[in-house]
C-alpha cells in the first residue's frame, strides 16, 4: 500500500508532500489499519475550510487500486490526524 | 499552472474500476457527475477524458470551497451593550496536542505569564485591537467588543496559524524552518482581519475573492504592525511573517507586499511564488485557487497606493481599505477589478476629486487592474 499526504493551504501557503510504502514493513498491519480508518468517511472532495488551515489531500493505492480523499484543518477526524502526522514524518 | 515549491511527483495515472474502499455514504453537494467517477476520468490516461474531468473536478472543487466553514457558520459573540475601548483577551494553552480552545492560562487582569507565546499573544491581540479602535473607531473584530481569544502552543511542531471562526491558533513551528507563529505581530494581525472580514464583507475564500480576503488580512497585518512602531510607509519593511523564518531558511519574510516574489528563496522552501502584477496571475485548484500566491497583485497595488500618498499608510490608503472591506458595498465573491473600483469610490467620497483617487487609478493600474 502507498500512502500520499499532499498539503496544501496554510498562512504560509507553502505545499507539503510526504508519501509511504507499506509494502515489506513490519508495521504494515498497522498502517493499513489507521488508513482504512482515516478514509472511510472522508469526501471524495475537498471539504470546506477555515482561513489560513491546511487543506489535506490523502492517496491511497492499493493492489493497483487508487483513491483519494480530502480534509482540512481542524476539523480531522483522530485517525486522519494520527494519519497525517505518521506520514508527514515519517513519508520521504 | 501548479505552484508547488517542493518537488513534487505526478501520481501515476491509474484507471481504478473499483474502489479499494467504499465510497463515502451522502455527500452535502449535489453533482450531476458523481465527484469519484470524475476523479476515475481525471486519472484516465486518455486527454480526451481526464482533461474535461480535472478541469471539473477543479471548478466543483472551487465552488465547494467558496462556503467556507466560517461563513456559514454565521457566530455572533456576545456583545456588551456599551462596547468597551479596552480589549477583552483570554490566552489558552493547546498543551501540543491539535485541541481548542485547551487550558486557559491568561486573562486580561493577569501579570505577564511566564511564556513568551502566551505574552506575544496577548500583545498582538492588544496590537490589533489598538489599531482598529484608535484608528477606524472599531470595536474588535466584531465591532461589538467581542472578546479577542486565541490558542498558543497548537499540535507538535506545527508550522501554521489560523483563524477558525471564533480564535485565532498558533503553532509553535518545527524550529528547522519555521520558528513561533506567534512572533511576527503582522501575523497575529492577519488571523484577527480573517475575523474581521469574516464580521463585514465576509469575503469567499477562494480564487479572487479569496485572494482579496488574504490580501486584506496582509494589509491590516502589516498596518497593524507599522502603526505600533510608529512606522512612517518609507520606514515600513512591507514584509509578512519577518521573523518567523529560522536563522538557517535563506530569505527574509513569507510575503513581499512591497515586492511580492522576493521574500525568499531557500533550497528547502524554494522560492516565494507571489505575483505583483496580474501578468503572474497563477490559475491552480490548489490552496482554493491560489489564494496565498495571488494576494501578491492586490497586496502590491496597496504598497503602491500608500507610498504614493506618503506618510503613515494607515491614515489614507489603510482608511480607505477599511472603507471598501466594511462599507457594505464589497461583495463576497468580489473580483480584483470590483475591488479595485470600490477604492477609487471610497477615495473619492472621503477625500474628494484629489491626489487618493489619481493615487489608487494608477497603483492598480501598475499591477494590471483596471478599476471597473
Amino acid at each position: 500500500m502507498r500512502i500520499e499526504i499532499r498539503r496544501t493551504g496554510g498562512f504560509t501557503g507553502i505545499e507539503r508532500r510526504a508519501e509511504v510504502d507499506t509494502s515489506g514493513r513490519p508495521d504494515a498491519g498497522d498502517w493499513h489499519t489507521l488508513t482504512e480508518q482515516a478514509v472511510a468517511t472522508a469526501p471524495g472532495t475537498p471539504p470546506a475550510g477555515v482561513p489560513d488551515g491546511f487543506r489535506y489531500q490523502i492517496t491511497v493505492e492499493d493492489q493497483g487500486h487508487s483513491r483519494t480523499v480530502y480534509c482540512a484543518d481542524p476539523r480531522l477526524t483522530d485517525e486522519q490526524r494520527a494519519l497525517i502526522t505518521r506520514v508527514l514524518k515519517e513519508g520521504a | 499552472m501548479d505552484v508547488n515549491r517542493t518537488p513534487v511527483q505526478p501520481v501515476t495515472p491509474q484507471i481504478a474500476p473499483v474502489p479499494p474502499f467504499p465510497p463515502p455514504p451522502t455527500s452535502v453537494f449535489c453533482t450531476i457527475v458523481p465527484p469519484h467517477v470524475l476523479d476515475k476520468l481525471a486519472q484516465s490516461e486518455d486527454p480526451a477524458h481526464h482533461g474535461p474531468a480535472r478541469l471539473t473536478l477543479e471548478h466543483d472543487a472551487l465552488h465547494r470551497a467558496r462556503r467556507s466553514d466560517t461563513a456559514v457558520r454565521g457566530i455572533t459573540g456576545p456583545a456588551p451593550e456599551t462596547a468597551s475601548d479596552k480589549p477583552h483577551r483570554t490566552i489558552y494553552d493547546a498543551g501540543h496536542q491539535q485541541v481548542v480552545p485547551g487550558t486557559k492560562v491568561h486573562s486580561e487582569s493577569d501579570p505577564p505569564a511566564k511564556d513568551a507565546s502566551v505574552n506575544r499573544a496577548q500583545a498582538g491581540l492588544g496590537a490589533t485591537f489598538e489599531l482598529y479602535l484608535k484608528v477606524y473607531g472599531r470595536h474588535s473584530i466584531d465591532g461589538k467588543g467581542l472578546p479577542l481569544d486565541a490558542t498558543v502552543h497548537y499540535g507538535e511542531k506545527y508550522d501554521n496559524a489560523f483563524w477558525d471562526g471564533r480564535r485565532m491558533v498558533f503553532g509553535d513551528g518545527d524550529n528547522t524552518i519555521f520558528l513561533d507563529f506567534t512572533i511576527p505581530v503582522d501575523v497575529i494581525g492577519h488571523e484577527l482581519t480573517h475575523g474581521v472580514t469574516q464580521y463585514t464583507a465576509n469575503l469567499e475564500y477562494s480564487g479572487q475573492s479569496g485572494a482579496l480576503n488574504e490580501s486584506v488580512s496582509d494589509v491590516f497585518g502589516s498596518l497593524i504592525k507599522q502603526y505600533a512602531l510608529g512606522q512612517s510607509v518609507g520606514q515600513a519593511d512591507w514584509l509578512i511573517g519577518e521573523g518567523l523564518l529560522a536563522p538557517q531558511v535563506t530569505g527574509k519574510a513569507l510575503r513581499s507586499m512591497k515586492a511580492p516574489g522576493t521574500a525568499y528563496d531557500d533550497k528547502t522552501l524554494g522560492k516565494d511564488p507571489q505575483p505583483a502584477t496580474m501578468k503572474g496571475y497563477v490559475e491552480t485548484a490548489s490552496d482554493n485557487g491560489g489564494v496565498h500566491v495571488n494576494s501578491g497583485i492586490p497586496n502590491h497595488a496597496f504598497y503602491l497606493a500608500a507610498t504614493a500618498l506618503g506618510g503613515h499608510a494607515w491614515e489614507r490608503a489603510g482608511q480607505i481599505w477599511y472603507d471598501v472591506l466594511t462599507g457594505g458595498h464589497l461583495a463576497k465573491n468580489a473580483q480584483f477589478a470590483d475591488f479595485a473600483a470600490l477604492t477609487v469610490t471610497a477615495a473619492r467620497a472621503r477625500y474628494g476629486t484629489g491626489e487618493e483617487a489619481e493615487a489608487l487609478l494608477k497603483a492598480w493600474s501598475t499591477v494590471g487592474v483596471t478599476a471597473k
